[in-house]
C-alpha cells in the first residue's frame, strides 16, 4: 500500500486531468480565416481540437474535459465530458460531437444576433476574459465537490487579436488562477502575438506557443480524400454539413496541439517543453483602454492612466500637479519582470 | 515497508508475462490497446502519442533530447514498460551501435482509429423498452458492494456467510490458496498474507482475485488470452446499462456467471432475453492507475485516547477491526472498540504490520477527520509503531563463544579475522562470533596453531 495517503491531498496521485479548452469562435476572425487560402479553416480547426480531445479521453478514463466556446459578445461551455456517455448515434457519429457541434453552432447563432445589437466597428477580439473567469469558476466548483479531483488545467485557443478594453479582467483572471495553482496553456492561431496570453502562461507557468507553420501543422489533410464514403453520408445531413465536414478531417492531427498540450501536469517536470522567447508585459491604461509602453501610476492603487489625471479614477487619490521638469522622472517605465497587480 | 506484497500491482504486469504471440494478437482488439494504454505510467503515455503519427524507428539518442535533466529515470521506466508490453519494439542497429524505437503497428493502427472515432461501446445496450426496471446507480452500486462482500466472508469464514455464492467449492479453493491455512482436524485459519488481503482496498482485492481467477483458467482449459480480453472489454461497458446475453460467446457466458457472484455484473432476466448489467467493479477493472483512484468513504474515527469509533454497518468491516482491536459494543450503524496493546499483540503474532494497520486507519479515515492532518491522532500511530518495536527488542541469532585463547595475538588476530564479530572481552580474552562463520573461524585457530 502507498504509505502516507495521510497527507491530505485531494488531488490524484496519477495524471489524471481537468482541462478546460477555450476554443475562439469570433466570426470576425474567422471570416478573415476563410478568405486567406493559406490560413486554416474552421472546420478543419475544429476537427483537430476534436482529435485533441479524443486524445485527451484516451489516455485517461478518468480525465475530464470541458470546451468552452469563446465568442464576440459571449461564451458558452458547449461540452462537458462528465455530463455525456459516448455513444454511436444512429447517424454513425459518436453522439457526444453531434451534440458539441450542435451546441456549437446555436451558440455562434445567438453570439451572432447579439452582434447586430450593438455593433461597434473597429473591435473584434472576442470576450476571452468572460471564458476566463468561466473556466475557473467551473474549476473551483470541481475543487469544491467529491473527495479527490483531477489537477486542473487551461487551454486557450486564440485567434483573435487582443481587447486592450478587457485588460483589467483578465488580469484579474491571471493571478486568480496562479493563486489557485491552475496553468494556463496557449496556443494561438492568429497573425500576432498575443500580449495577455503570453503573459497569462509566464505567470501561470503554463506553456505559451504560437505554431510557425499553420500548413505544417496540416500535413495530413490530405488524407481526407480517402474518406469518399463517409462524406456521402455527410450530404444527406445538410444541416451541419460545415461541421460535421470536421469530424470526418480527423485523421490529421494537429501534431504541435497533441504532443504539448496534451502532456499532463504529472509529466511536465520532466519534459522539455517550448520555452517563451519574449513576454510582451505591456499593460492598458485603465482611461482610454490602450495598451502603453509608458505612463502614469497611482501610488495608492497601481491604477495605470495614458495622461495625467487630477484625481485617481479607481481609488479617487488626488494626485498632485506634474511639475514641468520632472515630468521625465514621474513617468515611470513598467519594470519586465515584475506585473504588477492591477486592482478593477 | 517490510511486508511482503501479496499482489503484482496490476493486472498489466500479468498481459506483460504473456507469450509474444498471445501479446500481439490481443492488440488487435481496440478496447484492449485502450486499456494498456491507460495503465502506462504518465510519461509513456506521452510517449506513444508522440509516435503516434510516426512510421520509421526513432533513435534512443534523439528521444532523450525530450526530456529534462532530472527526468531521466521515469523515461528509463517508461520505456522499459513500453517494451515489455511490446508496444514499443527495439531496433538495434549493431553497426553504428545505435538503438531505436518503433511503435508496435496494429497497436498504432487502432489507436488512431480512436483518435478519429473517438471511444465507442463494446456492444450497444438493449433499448429501455425491453429491460423495463433497470436497477439505480445507486442500487447497483450497493448490489456489488454486497455481492462483494458475501464473497468475502465466505472467502474467509464459509461459516458465517449468510447465504451461500454459486461459487463452486473448488473455486472458492483456488482463491483460498495463500490465504487460509488448513491443519488436519482444525478450522482454517487465516495466513499473514490473509490478512493482509483484508486490510487491502476493494480495488486491490478485487485484481488480488482476478489475477487468482486467471492464473487459474489454463487448469479449467480456458484460454488466458481470451479471458483477459473479456474482462478487459467488460470494463469500457458503460456501468448501469443493460446489454444482451445472446451477444457473448459461448465460453463468455460460463465466466460472466462468476463475475456475476463476484459483483462485477448483475444478472437479469426478462420475459424473453435474459441481460447483464455491468457494476462499478467491472469498470474498475480497467483502472489500475494507483491505489487511490478509487478511494472509498472512509468510516472509521480513532480518537487520542485510543478508542475507535466505525460508522459501519458491515459485518466485514467489523471482523477487519476485531483483527487489530477490542470490538466494545456495536449499535445498528456504530462499531465501537479501542485498540489496546493486547489486541495489537494478536495482530502483530498473527503477521499484520503495524505500518498496515495504520495505512488501514489512515486510508479509511471517515471524510469529518480525513481533512484533519494527520487523520489518525499522532500519539496513537506512533503508540502503535512503539508497540510495534516492543516485540523486537530481543532479537535471535546463533552465536558461538571462544574462550582459552593460547596467546594475546592470536586472540587479537583472531578479532581482526572476519566482521562476524559480535562481542569480545579483551581482557579476559573472550570472544562471541556469528553462528554463520563459525567454520572459517575454527578453520583459521587451527592453522594458527
Amino acid at each position: 500500500m502507498s504509505p502516507a495517503p495521510s497527507v491530505a491531498s485531494k488531488l490524484y496521485a496519477d495524471d489524471v486531468s481537468l482541462l478546460m479548452v477555450l476554443v475562439d469562435t469570433n466570426p470576425f476572425f474567422w471570416g478573415t480565416a476563410a478568405a486567406n487560402s493559406s490560413s486554416l479553416s474552421f472546420s478543419s480547426f475544429l476537427s483537430h481540437v476534436l482529435a485533441f480531445l479524443n486524445s485527451i479521453h484516451l489516455v485517461n478514463q478518468l480525465n475530464h474535459v470541458v470546451v468552452i466556446a469563446t465568442g464576440f459578445n459571449s461564451c458558452q461551455c458547449v461540452y462537458d465530458s462528465s455530463e455525456t456517455t459516448n455513444r454511436i448515434s444512429d447517424d454513425g457519429l459518436p453522439a457526444v460531437y453531434l451534440k458539441l457541434l450542435h451546441n456549437l453552432e446555436e451558440f455562434v447563432n445567438n453570439d451572432e444576433k447579439m452582434c447586430k445589437n450593438d455593433f461597434q466597428t473597429g473591435l473584434t477580439s472576442s470576450l476571452l476574459s468572460g471564458s476566463l473567469s468561466m473556466a475557473l469558476c467551473y474549476i473551483q466548483r470541481v475543487f469544491r465537490s467529491g473527495p479527490l479531483h483531477p489537477q486542473p488545467r487551461i487551454l486557450c485557443i486564440q485567434g483573435s487579436p487582443d481587447g486592450p478594453e478587457q485588460y483589467v479582467a483578465i488580469m484579474n483572471s491571471i493571478f486568480s488562477a496562479q493563486r489557485s495553482m491552475v496553468p494556463i496553456d496557449s496556443c494561438v492561431i492568429g497573425a500576432q502575438h498575443s500580449a495577455f496570453l503570453q503573459q497569462a502562461s509566464y505567470i501561470t507557468g503554463g506553456v505559451y506557443l504560437k505554431p510557425q507553420h499553420l500548413d505544417g501543422l496540416f500535413q495530413y489533410l490530405s488524407m481526407v480524400l480517402s474518406f469518399n464514403d463517409m462524406t456521402l453520408i455527410l450530404h444527406e445531413m445538410q444541416a451541419f454539413l460545415f461541421l460535421c465536414l470536421a469530424v470526418w478531417a480527423l485523421t490529421s492531427t494537429c501534431s504541435q496541439m497533441q504532443t504539448v498540450f496534451a502532456t499532463d501536469l504529472h509529466s511536465r517536470s520532466v519534459l522539455q517543453l517550448p520555452k517563451p522567447v519574449g513576454v510582451d508585459f505591456r499593460a492598458s491604461c485603465f482611461c482610454h483602454k490602450n495598451t502603453i509602453d509608458m505612463g502614469y501610476i497611482c501610488s495608492v492603487c497601481l491604477s495605470i492612466f495614458c495622461e495625467h489625471h487630477k484625481k485617481c479614477s479607481t481609488c479617487g487619490s488626488v494626485f498632485g500637479q506634474p511639475q514641468a521638469d520632472a515630468s521625465k522622472a514621474d513617468r515611470k517605465r513598467k519594470a519586465p519582470g515584475s506585473p504588477r497587480h492591477p486592482r478593477a | 515497508m517490510p511486508q511482503v506484497r501479496i499482489i503484482a500491482k496490476n493486472f498489466m504486469d500479468m498481459v506483460s508475462a504473456l507469450p509474444a504471440m498471445k501479446l500481439d494478437k490481443l492488440y488487435e482488439n481496440p478496447f484492449i490497446c485502450e486499456a494498456i494504454l491507460r495503465s502506462l505510467p504518465p510519461l509513456a503515455k506521452k510517449y506513444v502519442l508522440q509516435m503516434l503519427y510516426i512510421e520509421n524507428p526513432i533513435l534512443a539518442k534523439s528521444m532523450e533530447e525530450w526530456l529534462l535533466a532530472d527526468g531521466y529515470s521515469k523515461h528509463k521506466v517508461a520505456l522499459d514498460r513500453l517494451v515489455q508490453l511490446r508496444v514499443f519494439s527495439e531496433i538495434s542497429d549493431s553497426r553504428k551501435r545505435e538503438t531505436s524505437y518503433i511503435l508496435n503497428p496494429t497497436f498504432q493502427a487502432n489507436l488512431q482509429k480512436h483518435l478519429v472515432y473517438g471511444g465507442v461501446l463494446p456492444r450497444e445496450p438493449m433499448s429501455s423498452a425491453i429491460t423495463n426496471r433497470l436497477p439505480s446507480l445507486e442500487d447497483l452500486e450497493a448490489y456489488a458492494l454486497e455481492q462483494w462482500e458475501c464473497f468475502l466472508l465466505q472467502l474467509i469464514n464459509s461459516a458465517q456467510a449468510e447465504r451461500h455464492s454459486n461459487i463452486s467449492s473448488s473455486m472458492m479453493k483456488v482463491f483460498q490458496r495463500g490465504l487460509l491455512s488448513q491443519r488436519d482436524k482444525e478450522a482454517p485459519k487465516l495466513t499473514e498474507h490473509g490478512f493482509q488481503f483484508l486490510l487491502m482496498d476493494t480495488n486491490a482485492q478485487l485484481w488480488y482475485i482476478i489475477r487468482e481467477y486467471i492464473s487459474n483458467s489454463e487448469e479449467r482449459g480456458v484460454d488466458s488470452a481470451d479471458l483477459i480480453s473479456f474482462l478487459l472489454e467488460l470494463s469500457f461497458h458503460a456501468t448501469g446499462e443493460a446489454y444482451n446475453v445472446n451477444t457473448l460467446t459461448e465460453f463468455q457466458k460460463c465466466i460472466i456467471k462468476d463475475l456475476a457472484d463476484l459483483g462485477l455484473v448483475k444478472l437479469q432476466q426478462g420475459r424473453k432475453e435474459s441481460w447483464f448489467i455491468p457494476t462499478k467493479l467491472a469498470s474498475n477493472l480497467s483502472v489500475s492507475l494507483s491505489d487511490t483512484s478509487s478511494r472509498e468513504q472512509g468510516f472509521v474515527v480513532v480518537e487520542t485516547n485510543f478508542r475507535m469509533y466505525a460508522y459501519s454497518s458491515s459485518k466485514l468491516n467489523c471482523e477487519i477491526l476485531r483483527l487489530f482491536s477490542r470490538i466494545e459494543y456495536q449499535l445498528p450503524n456504530l462499531i465501537v472498540g479501542a485498540i489496546t496493546k493486547e489486541s495489537l499483540y494478536d495482530a502483530f503474532e498473527n503477521g499484520i504490520s503495524a505500518e498496515q494497520i495504520i495505512s488501514f486507519l489512515q486510508q479509511n479515515a471517515h471524510p469529518r477527520v480525513a481533512e484533519r492532518v494527520p487523520s489518525v491522532p499522532e500519539n496513537v500511530t506512533d503508540q502503535i509503531r512503539l508497540w510495534e518495536s516492543d516485540l523486537n527488542r530481543v532479537e535471535m541469532m546463533s552465536a558461538y563463544v571462544y574462550d582459552d585463547f593460547p596467546s594475546r595475538d592470536v586472540f587479537e588476530s583472531a578479532c581482526d579475522f572476519d566482521s562476524g564479530l559480535l562481542w569480545e572481552d579483551s581482557k579476559k580474552m573472550r570472544m562471541v562470533v556469528k553462528g554463520e562463520i563459525h567454520m572459517h573461524m575454527r578453520e583459521y585457530l587451527r592453522r594458527q596453531k
